[in-house]
């Protein structure tokens, strides 16, 4: 027994338990979830899907044909499979970031959960099951319409919707993180205009980064979304090559590397 | 149905049996026991090693002014926060180590109104219930019952900032009741509430306690103290000052009666008689007389004519309690 932290500043110290859990209880929480996204769906998903679209529509077809073709293929379907990536990157990060923070700062809806027999790694596992519900939904939802437009050349463009499991993840994590070091709302932007916004820009979506200076082309490499992007790509377009593997597993890793992180700070905000 | 917990004496001491190895074997009839139990947050001591234990099926409260000590106790014993130092048995859990295992048994109303802003009234108790493993079907009948029981049942397709105070707190107790806890722990139950509304609530904890609930509530308010509790303790700066039944408590510590006076209509110690006066003291401009016979006492201040406003004889109530004890008044 310890009667001995009289006056003595302590660290906060995590209960047991580092990795998110994914059992029946983490369902509940993405039942919460779906239950409430159910009641304003039309309205998610169009914010989260008109912007994308619009780009490709404006960027594919109206800048496109000032374009010559980019790697043999026209510049709508270039853009294309980046795209689809981005939509899953916005939608998980916006929703992550500002929902989760009004479920930690302002609803105290974490709060309510753990006075259930719920804890924080269960939270977390839902939080993130979700996250992938959403990213596959916006990925599958934006695939069916540039297949409509004609810019699916391969079959193997079906594994595109199981590979939205991995955004979901990776997005999810860092907004959920940023949402509980955030003291308020607005800071939340800090993380979209120096993280979000240049992984759309720079990630390969609208030209290739391998033209870019050495330096800038190693930073873009460590990035998440690159990857998510050759590989939605590459499969779009039925363009498999060896290193989309090293992409793949970069991003498994990058994935199970957040989760421990993501555990421990809702864990200090939630139960210090 | 019933609300309620069982008070089974036999029933209570089959499960502590039954209860995972490593468990201490409680021998009374105690639910939560406690042994100079700490909350430190980083250098500040919210809670000073305090011992108390509660009874099944009775009414324990905490009576303190803010900043007491009072949530954190109870934070600790739902499994909300950590425990800093001392020991903590729960339905014959150990809160350090078996937070699951007891918050599956207790319901919990916080101080804040943590209700589900996207969910309906009714939603908010269905989904909640699924947390405890009901299917769908089970914590729908749950919720109407318990709706029914908080007199909700009108609201149940309202979402909750369509609801009045007094009707987001009964939502909230409804919630805590879903899971049929054996203990029900409410933080501030009523604590910004009109008159009406507190009594509502008030009415409904005592059919909880008359039913043989245990209960554990935190307040401010020693009306509230008085009418529900069986037993409580007075928390201050982390620490308990008193222990005891509301009345006997009063009794012990301020005696049958107060008189209270404008302190500038008292020139100097030579106008309060000593013989009849047990206890004197001074908050705000205003001196407390604790005294026998209000009646004799009062006698002897006829000199000073006193009016309506200027002075206040009455019986002594905990607020008198808290006042001794710590020299300021309960609600400031």
């Amino acid at each position: 027994m310890d009667v001995t932290l009289k006056g003595k500043a302590a660290p906060f110290s995590p209960p047991r338990g580092f990795f998110p859990r994914f059992d029946w209880r983490a369902r509940r929480v993405w039942e919460r979830d779906l239950v409430a996204w159910l009641k304003i769906y039309k309205t998610s998903l169009l914010l989260n899907f008109g912007e994308p679209f619009m780009n490709l529509v404006a960027l594919g077809f109206g800048l496109g044909t000032y374009v010559a073709s980019l790697e043999n293929v026209s510049f709508a379907a270039y853009i294309a499979p980046g795209l689809l990536a981005s939509t899953a990157m916005l939608g998980v990060s916006y929703d992550m970031a500002f929902s989760g923070f009004a479920k930690l700062h302002r609803d105290g809806v974490y709060d309510s959960i753990l006075t259930g027999p719920v804890e924080v790694e269960s939270i977390v596992g839902g939080e993130i099951l979700w996250e992938i519900s959403r990213s596959i939904l916006y990925g599958s939802t934006f695939l069916t319409v540039i297949f409509l437009l004609g810019l699916i050349q391969s079959p193997l463009a079906l594994l595109v919707s199981p590979l939205m499991v991995l955004p979901g993840i990776i997005f999810a994590a860092p907004a959920l993180v940023v949402a509980t070091l955030a003291r308020v709302e607005d800071q939340l932007f800090y993380y979209f205009t120096l993280a979000i916004t240049p992984m759309f820009m720079f990630s390969g979506i609208f030209f290739p980064v391998e033209n870019l200076p050495p330096l800038a082309r190693n930073l873009i490499w460590f990035t998440p979304l690159y990857h998510v992007v050759r590989l939605s790509r590459g499969l779009v377009l039925g363009r498999i090559t060896p290193d989309l593997w090293t992409s793949l597993c970069w991003l498994l890793v990058v994935a199970v590397l957040q989760l421990p992180v993501l555990v421990y700070f809702m864990k200090r905000k939630l139960l210090s | 149905m019933q609300p309620s917990v069982s008070s089974d004496n036999i029933v209570v001491v089959k499960r502590m049996f039954l209860l995972e190895r490593g468990n201490r074997f409680l021998e009374t009839n105690a639910v939560i026991e406690a042994r100079q139990l700490q909350k430190t947050y980083g250098q500040a001591l919210a809670v000073k090693g305090i011992d108390f234990s509660v009874q099944r099926g009775e009414c324990f409260g905490f009576l303190g002014p803010n900043g007491a000590g009072k949530t954190s106790t109870m934070k600790m014993i739902y499994g909300r926060t950590s425990i800093s130092g001392g020991e903590l048995y729960v339905l014959g859990f150990d809160a350090k180590r078996q937070m699951s295992q007891i918050k599956g048994r207790v319901g919990v109303v916080p101080q804040e109104n943590n209700l589900d802003p996207e969910l309906t009234v009714l939603e908010n108790l269905i989904l909640y219930g699924r947390y405890f493993g009901m299917i769908r079907q089970e914590a729908g009948e749950r919720a109407r019952a318990r709706l029914d029981f908080l007199g909700l049942e009108d609201k149940a397709g309202a979402l909750p900032h369509e609801l009045s105070g007094g009707m987001k707190r009964r939502l909230i107790i409804a919630r805590a009741l879903l899971n049929d806890p054996e203990i029900l722990i409410l933080d501030e139950p009523t604590t910004g509430l009109d008159p009406r509304a507190r009594h509502v609530v008030w009415q409904k904890l005592a059919e909880l306690r008359e039913a043989g609930s245990t209960l554990i509530l935190t307040t401010h308010y020693m009306e509230e103290a008085a009418r529900l509790c069986d037993r409580l303790v007075v928390m201050d700066h982390g620490q308990i000052l008193a222990r005891g039944e509301p009345t006997g408590l009063v009794e012990e510590v301020a005696g049958p009666y107060v008189l209270e006076i404008n302190s500038s209509l008292l020139n100097g110690d030579h106008l309060v008689p000593d013989g009849l006066v047990r206890r004197r003291e001074t908050v705000g401009g205003r001196t407390f007389l604790f005294n026998h016979d209000n009646g004799t006492l009062l006698d002897r201040f006829e000199g000073l004519k006193l009016r309506a406003g200027q002075y206040l004889a009455r019986p002594t109530n905990l607020e008198d309690v808290f006042l001794i004890l710590t020299g300021r008044s309960l609600e400031e």
